[in-house]
């Protein structure tokens, strides 16, 4: 299907570069401020900041599921089935960590005993639709830390494998999701 | 006569130390920001004073803040040590953890509730010695509108260069917040927090 078309959609395109800023950061930071921030003030400021971004990852997820549903999708360059199929896989498990990492860190918030009102970059506070459990936070909070070691690994091998599309077996794989101009637009 | 002047000196230098720990227990809370202080001759050095906390969590680094405002009195009976007192008030808005945000949050009804209940106060009990380097000073704080006693460890150490006219002390102590009512973050955050006030007393007698 869709044969005429051999670039993503500009929507898709901006909101892949937009999540992968999104992801990047909050994976960043969330590492960052467990790992290597002592200063309380300090972590409390940031795991704000780390929720907002986690936020605008989901919504950002929604809506770019609903564009890649309608979406006119290009035909993948020729590579080994093999490939083929990784490449789903992958993209598909991409897609449910992205939702899965925020919605399970919005469990955390929801359902630790130490519930701090998130105000998405200081505008809109999040609801917390269920009640402090400590059971359901731990199952969150391990989810959350899975999810983000599983997630930083496939952003690895999907920027990997974009580098080898492009610069080892020289496809479009990349350029369509880059700003190249579609031939049949 | 040696002998004579040695002992009045140990029985001098007993007494001395005695007085010293009466008073810096009696005055262990004693802290003030511009308010008239002064009783029995004794002040507050307020750039030496301190009053906080530190408390720790799972997950969380250890979250130590502090009060900027604050005040006290204090009486003290030399020949009553028992008969000393002392009380002193906290505003609660004072909180400083370093952050605006954390320092907000800490404020807010889930914990501190500083908009409904402004201040903390102390309000000694009994006064104990314990030795000449440590006090006891058991008495009522209330927090969030519940009165609950508690009960302060004080040290104390005299300034030698200040000639007995300095007296340094770090009173420290345990507050079970639940008991208060404030059960947030338990038992992510602890129950239990450690209080800690640090000032000087000075006199010019």
């Amino acid at each position: 299907m869709n044969k005429g078309v051999s670039v993503w959609p500009l929507s898709l395109r901006l909101a892949h570069w937009a999540s992968a800023i999104l992801v990047v950061a909050a994976l960043g930071l969330g590492t960052y401020m467990v790992q290597l921030v002592h200063d309380p003030a300090e972590r409390f400021e940031l795991t704000q900041t780390h929720k907002s971004i986690g936020v605008a990852v989901l919504a950002l997820t929604v809506v770019r599921l609903c564009l890649r549903i309608l979406a006119n999708a290009p035909k993948p360059e020729h590579a080994a089935p093999l490939v083929l199929l990784a490449a789903k896989v992958t993209h598909i498990v991409l897609y449910a960590l992205l939702l899965v990492m925020p919605l399970s860190g919005w469990l955390m918030a929801t359902t630790t005993p130490v519930r701090v009102p998130t105000f998405v970059f200081g505008l809109v506070e999040l609801p917390y639709p269920l009640s402090p459990d400590l059971t359901t936070y731990r199952v969150a909070h391990t989810t959350h830390v899975v999810s983000a070691v599983f997630l930083g690994s496939l952003v690895v091998l999907h920027i990997a494998a974009a580098l080898i599309h492009a610069f080892l077996w020289r496809d479009l794989t990349l350029a369509r999701m880059w700003w190249r101009r579609s031939p049949a637009a | 006569m040696a002998q004579s002047s040695q002992i009045m000196s140990a029985r001098n230098a007993r007494t001395y130390r005695w007085l010293v720990a009466v008073c810096a227990l009696a005055l262990l809370p004693f802290a003030g920001t511009g308010e008239a202080n002064v009783a029995q001759g004794w002040r507050i050095d307020e750039a030496h004073t301190w009053i906080g906390f530190k408390i720790d969590a799972v997950g969380f680094p250890k979250t130590r803040g502090h009060f900027n405002h604050y005040s006290g009195k204090v009486f003290i009976d030399f020949d009553r040590p028992a008969k000393s007192f002392t009380s002193f008030t906290v505003d609660a808005t004072s909180l400083d953890l370093g952050s605006q945000t954390f320092t907000d949050f800490v404020k807010s009804s889930p914990l501190l509730n500083a908009e409904k209940y402004p201040t903390l106060s102390f309000i000694s009990t009994l006064v104990e010695k314990l030795d000449s380097r440590t006090a006891r000073v058991t008495g009522n704080l209330t927090m969030l509108g519940v009165t609950k006693p508690i009960v302060l460890t004080v040290n104390v150490d005299t300034d030698p260069s200040a000639k007995g006219r300095a007296v340094a002390f770090v009173a420290t102590g345990t507050i079970v917040r639940s008991e208060f009512g404030m059960t947030f973050g338990v038992p992510i955050i602890d129950d239990a927090l450690e209080i800690t006030v640090k000032t000087r007393a000075l006199t010019d007698e």
